[in-house]
């Protein structure tokens, strides 16, 4: 197949950097805050805050570092650019990669600044069922809160995943390059505690 | 403007520096012309049998032979230790370049010298005029181009570099002041080319660049456009008269005449990267004791970097100028005119300068090398073909090509000229028009790349006849029949061709083809999968040669048989080394086993004088300056535009010759004991090799004679020896469109061949150059010409879309080409498979922003910029088919750009079968295609 | 710094203590001189620079050199381009990537080589169908990146070599 060069992609990131001084490397873009559980709470109505508080939890999950690795097809995409994976690399039988271009093989214990290569421990590609590529932030809920899809995890255990998960707070420490996750790990899950807590109620 | 010779050898004399590139001595194994002679006398040869390349056994082994692969340590004769040095280059030319902020470099991190532009004014640097503009832009200056240098670091040892690299990534080490917008300069170059044919096929032209000569709009608005019309000036009347006539075919273009059909349509060609895996590197060392410098750098032109290099210095203050300059070249990872007048050797020769004493390194990572490697020119090409609709054939042919050049000029416009004078394909019309103009731009330098030019202006043709074809309609193989300029007809320059032209073959062969013939059958039965299928042809022709192409070489045979060549041509992958063993083994009988190639002071016993410019000479001059025994309009040439095997073997072949009849010849008829008065005595045409035996001429008449025994080359040549025969000849040959020939006399006998200077070896003693007499070189009104030599590829693809998705898959292709006498045939097809990749990655995947968001911005690498991989192309259902020569005399034509082209147009024309849609730019990405079959 | 053992084609080097920054390309290139192990883009996207490293347990597989740093691989065991002839002999693999003229510039070669060399050790421990074979071999050197051949060549030169050889390569 050949590979996609997503220019209509190309081009909004172009507009972007367009608006920034040109000089400054990629990583010095500041990464988006993220807004604290409790400013929602002058949300009166509970699903709606609910709702709410997945939005702005979906920033993360929406976002380059989160959504390269979680795919609709079985290669990942790199860089804030969301360009596909170069070499180009296929999930393999385990999410590892193929024989020959396994993940921890490039992607080692821990990101390589050097080498602006992002790494950790656990590196590899979220199974088929949690891509979220292409998807509304709904239809992201939706697929979060179905255990068939998500890995057999209750609502307790999404939020102890992507609070403290290791892999998952590489997002917000990713090495030269590349734009951090917005906000922080620990808000991230303080924003998903409370979406529970109001029913983890889904927005449209 | 190159610098003349003449100027040259006054600098080298005035200015007390000798250009001497000796080689360094032999010195077992070690040293660097060892590594790059090839394969060695002790070494496996794969190309003895067919069965290899001479640099088979290095490239398999990770022997030294890149000039990246060198280090200080690696070179006998200079200090170990190498220093490493890096340019910070400039990714703003819009704001004025306000100073040098380094601080982030403390304590060892700092670096050991600094060199900007006013280094460079304070020692007397001056820059050669090919590469003019600052070789850094001065503070306080707008910078010209993005990736333009600023500063030169070089820093002691690799540790204090590399530490020092990271820490610069990071900060922000330019600082940029006021805004002035882009520097803006007047056009590289703007041309017109009109050709208005005679009334018959025989009659002269009317009018044509080669009856009238070249001519330039005189006026430009605002120094940026040229303005094309005709204007009431007393001065510029060539231009006027070129004007009035393409004026007149533009309107019968535009005329509405129902028989006639004329189609009008714009295509946009993108900014590419040649991508040579090598990235360019080089090493350096003065030694200011013996004022020597030393460099070793990998290019398509060395001549060319040996005299900029000696140019740079030559006006320098006394400690900065070298009494002698050594510069030794590599065998290259790749070039494809990326490394052909790259002013990379240049900032080597300057890192040594100002470091003396040290040798220095510099090396683009590949970050680097985006950033200030030589780009392909982004097109935008406006083109208008007149059909009559009753014979399908073309009455008139206009184009307008805007190049979008780059920072410095390198080859714009020559660029600009061969891709207008490529811009009628293979085709025949007898109303041509064409103006071509090459905008400077704060872009990345534009120049050399495979193609050159005619990649872009045949690919909006041949995608415009296949429109053509649909809207009269008529078949697009009958279209190309009905219009292929034919033998003997005129191409839009008003010359003919000196070569065959095989269009008919080539057509047919695509014709034929399954591929073909399977075009309808394959759409039907894709519609009924789902899939949209489509079939695109396309046909290419390109010349080779560049109007002013030297060939230069030494070939040798010892006592035992053994073969030693050496060429002024260069390794980049085209195989050249095995190309001129195989061609001089077809004289010899066996194949060298030490080939040097970039050799570019090898030939001193010709003791050529030049002066000059061969591209501009006029005949008066040249015709005296002829007269000097030792003169040649030209000493030396790159290796480019698919020179390799009908320049770059060319002098071997004939020095080959020269030592088979004055050498191997008469020591064989001693063997044979056949005497002089023998008839069989000047049958040395007709004898032949056979592994490794010379067969003597069958006999023509009914000879009473007893049969001659094949004689071993390894006996000839002790003969040779024996009797201080020829055992090696060193020649010159000249190519102006024409080889320029002369007269030798050799061992009493009249030699004529398409060489101009010659030397002649015996036994084992010195050369000693021959005065020629009466030599020819070709005409200076030659330079009028686009081109005489070209060669052929037709190319078919069908594509697979996927409707939903608008993933294309190429399903099955063919290429089919012709190159008469093909050196080294897996090379041919293998260069025609690469070209293909590469076609493909033209047409899809590659593709570079022009300006801030480009590669000038330092930040681009392989994510961002595809290339094409195994993955992109039909591994196993891509056929290259290379017609055999049309007779065993027939010339090796070259063919390493042609087999790219048609690839293009080929692809485009294939979707527009699929879909219906006929895209007008490149790339064209999958984003783009999924959006039309929404 | 750290201080790091490695074995390169069978020899020892070190201990050498070594900047935590510095890469293995570097360190086989500017420390060694092992020149044999190329760079071209240093973001692992092309794998020119690719090494074979040995496990203990028998299995091989190829690692980028750019994007790694040397410490990574203390007490590993590594091949390159340089190692595999021995005495003089070229490879298996060597010889066919000379018979096929596979390579044009040559400096992708040593990378291509490399990750055949593993892909041929692989298959020997477990075999596939012939009906797999050519998808096999794309997808092993589909991360190696060429600009001269087209990969055609290659991709014959290796299949060649397991055709010669069906019953250690194929089921």
């Amino acid at each position: 197949m050949l590979a996609e060069l997503h220019a209509g992609v190309l081009l909004g990131v172009a507009a972007l950097l367009a608006t920034m001084i040109s000089a400054q490397a990629v990583s010095d873009v500041p990464a988006e805050s993220l807004a604290r559980a409790d400013s929602f709470a002058a949300i009166g109505d509970t699903a709606a805050r609910s709702a709410a508080l997945f939005t702005e939890a979906a920033k993360v999950l929406t976002h380059p570092r989160c959504m390269n690795c979680h795919p609709a097809g079985d290669r990942p995409r790199q860089g804030d650019v969301r360009g596909l994976h170069q070499p180009p690399v296929d999930r393999g039988e385990d999410g590892f990669g193929l024989p020959a271009l396994r993940c921890p093989i490039c992607h080692q214990q821990a990101n390589f600044d050097p080498g602006r290569v992002p790494g950790d421990p656990a590196w590899h590609l979220a199974p088929r069922e949690m891509g979220w590529e292409g998807k509304t932030v709904g239809q992201i809920c939706a697929q979060i809160k179905d255990p068939a899809r998500n890995g057999g995890r209750s609502l307790d255990d999404i939020v102890h995943h992507i609070g403290t998960d290791h892999l998952v707070g590489w997002a917000w420490a990713p090495g030269a390059g590349r734009q951090s996750a917005p906000g922080t790990q620990a808000q991230e899950g303080a924003l998903l505690d409370e979406w529970v807590k109001t029913g983890a109620a889904c927005p449209n | 403007m190159r610098t003349s010779r003449r100027d040259f050898v006054k600098l080298l004399t005035g200015s007390g520096i000798a250009l001497s590139v000796s080689r360094l001595a032999l010195a077992g194994g070690g040293d660097f012309a060892a590594r790059e002679t090839l394969p060695g006398r002790q070494n496996w040869n794969p190309a003895a049998t067919g069965a290899g390349r001479i640099d088979g056994v290095v490239k398999v082994t990770g022997s030294k032979l890149y000039a990246g692969d060198f280090r200080a340590a690696d070179l006998p004769g200079w200090p170990a230790q190498t220093s490493h040095a890096m340019l910070i280059r400039a990714t703003d030319a819009t704001h004025i370049y306000d100073a040098l902020d380094l601080s982030s470099l403390t304590g060892a991190l700092r670096p050991s010298v600094v060199v900007t532009a006013e280094d460079l004014a304070r020692i007397g640097v001056r820059v050669p005029q090919f590469y003019a503009g600052d070789l850094f832009c001065p503070i306080r200056r707008t910078p010209v181009y993005l990736g333009q240098p600023i500063a030169l670091l070089i820093f002691e040892d690799f540790d204090r570099f590399d530490q020092a690299r990271l820490a610069l990534r990071d900060a922000t080490v330019v600082k940029y002041g006021e805004e002035t917008g882009q520097i803006t300069r007047p056009p590289y170059a703007a041309f017109r080319f009109t050709r208005v044919a005679g009334a018959t096929p025989d009659a002269l032209d009317v009018y044509s660049p080669v009856k009238n000569g070249w001519v330039s709009p005189g006026k430009f608005q605002n120094t940026e456009r040229p303005i094309w019309a005709r204007l009431p000036i007393p001065t510029g009347q060539e231009y006027a008269e070129a004007a009035r006539y393409g004026e007149d075919i533009r309107t019968e273009l535009a005329a509405d005449n129902p028989a006639r059909l004329v189609l009008e349509r714009q295509f946009e060609t993108q900014s590419v990267d040649p991508m040579f895996l090598e990235p360019e590197s080089g090493l350096a060392w003065y030694d200011p004791s013996r004022k020597n410098l030393e460099l070793v750098v990998g290019v398509q032109s060395p001549y060319d970097a040996a005299e900029s290099v000696a140019f740079l210095f030559s006006e320098a203050k006394a400690a900065h100028k070298p009494a002698r300059i050594n510069m030794q070249f590599a065998y290259m990872g790749g070039g494809f005119g990326g490394r052909d007048h790259t002013p990379f050797p240049l900032y080597v020769a300057l890192a040594a300068m100002f470091f003396p004493g040290h040798p220095v390194r510099l090396a683009n990572n590949r970050y680097e090398q985006f950033q200030s490697g030589i780009k392909r020119h982004a097109f935008s090409l406006h083109t208008r073909m007149g059909v009559d609709r009753a014979t399908g054939k073309i009455f008139a042919f206009a184009a307008d090509h805007v190049l979008h050049a780059g920072g410095l000029a390198n080859f714009s416009p020559s660029v600009a000229t061969v891709a207008a004078t490529a811009a009628l394909g293979i085709y025949y019309s007898p109303k041509v028009d064409i103006t071509t103009v090459s905008l400077p731009s704060r872009a990345v330098t534009t120049g050399s790349m495979r193609g050159y030019g005619t990649l872009q202006t045949m690919t909006a043709l041949e995608v415009l006849v296949d429109e053509m074809c649909t809207a009269l309609p008529l078949d697009p193989i009958e279209f190309r029949r009905r219009n292929a300029l034919k033998t003997g007809e005129r191409t839009m320059a008003g010359n003919t061709y000196s070569v065959s032209i095989r269009t008919p073959e080539i057509l047919d062969k695509l014709e034929q083809h399954a591929i073909w013939r399977g075009r309808a059958a394959e759409k039907t039965r894709g519609r009924e999968a789902g899939s949209l299928v489509g079939t695109g042809v396309a046909c290419a022709t390109k010349d080779y040669g560049t109007g002013a192409d030297c060939s230069l070489a030494a070939v040798e045979i010892d006592p035992d048989g053994r073969i030693a060549i050496r060429i002024n041509g260069t390794e980049m992958g085209n195989a050249l080394g095995t190309a001129v063993a195989n061609r001089v083994a077809a004289h010899l009988g066996g194949v060298a086993d030490e080939v040097a190639l970039a050799q570019i002071d090898a030939f001193g016993p010709l003791a050529l004088v030049t002066s000059g410019d061969a591209r501009k000479i006029d005949q008066k001059t040249q015709d005296a300056a002829a007269r000097n025994p030792r003169w040649v309009p030209e000493i030396s040439s790159a290796t480019a535009a698919s020179t390799g095997a009908h320049v770059g073997t060319h002098a071997a072949a004939e020095a080959a010759r020269v030592i088979f009849r004055f050498g191997l010849w008469p020591a064989a008829l001693e063997l044979w004991g056949v005497g002089p008065n023998d008839s069989r005595a000047k049958e040395w045409e007709r004898a032949r090799w056979r592994d490794g035996q010379l067969l003597a001429p069958a006999p023509l008449s009914q000879a009473v004679a007893p049969p001659l025994a094949p004689l071993s080359l390894a006996v000839i040549a002790a003969k040779v020896h024996a009797r201080n025969g020829v055992s090696g000849a060193m020649a010159h040959g000249f190519n102006r469109w024409a080889w320029s020939q002369a007269n030798f006399k050799i061992d009493g006998q009249n030699w004529t061949a398409d060489i101009d200077a010659l030397a002649l070896r015996r036994g084992r003693g010195k050369f000693a150059r021959l005065d020629r007499s009466n030599v020819r070189f070709p005409p200076t009104d030659f330079n009028r010409i686009g081109t005489t030599y070209t060669a052929l590829c037709g190319t078919l693809v069908r594509v697979e879309i996927n409707r939903i998705t608008g993933a294309l898959r190429i399903a099955k292709a063919y290429s089919v080409l012709e190159c008469g006498n093909a050196l080294v045939p897996q090379v041919v097809i293998g260069q025609a498979q690469g070209g293909f990749a590469m076609g493909v990655g033209y047409t899809f995947l590659e593709t570079l922003p022009l300006y801030e968001d480009g590669p000038g911005s330092g930040k681009w690498n392989l994510g961002q910029y595809l290339v094409a991989r195994g993955s992109d192309l039909p591994l196993r259902d891509l056929e290259i088919e290379v017609l055999p020569a049309m007779d065993a005399d027939e010339r090796p034509k070259g063919m390493a750009e042609v087999v790219m082209i048609p690839v293009v147009a080929a692809l485009i024309n294939a979707i527009f079968d699929a879909t219906g849609h006929r895209f007008g730019s490149l790339p064209v990405t999958q984003q783009m295609l999924k959006e039309v079959l929404t | 710094m750290t201080t790091f053992n490695v074995k390169i084609n069978g020899r020892g080097y070190g201990p050498t203590e070594v900047r935590d920054e510095l890469t293995m390309n570097d360190y086989l290139r500017e420390y060694l001189g092992l020149t044999g192990t190329k760079i071209s883009c240093g973001a692992a996207q092309c794998l020119s620079c690719a090494v074979i490293v040995d496990n203990p347990d028998g299995t091989s597989y190829t690692s980028p050199t750019c994007i790694v740093a040397a410490v990574r691989f203390n007490g590993k065991s590594i091949r390159t381009v340089e190692g595999h002839a021995r005495n003089g002999e070229l490879s298996v693999l060597q010889k066919a990537f000379i018979e096929h003229f596979a390579f044009q510039c040559g400096y992708c070669t040593a990378g291509f080589l490399n990750e055949a060399q593993v892909l041929l050790e692989r298959l020997a421990k477990k075999r596939v169908p012939r009906a797999d074979l050519e998808k096999t071999i794309a997808e092993a050197l589909d991360g190696h990146l060429c600009r001269c051949t087209g990969y055609i060549k290659y991709h014959e030169a290796v299949r060649d070599v397991i055709l010669a050889d069906p019953q250690r390569y194929l089921v």
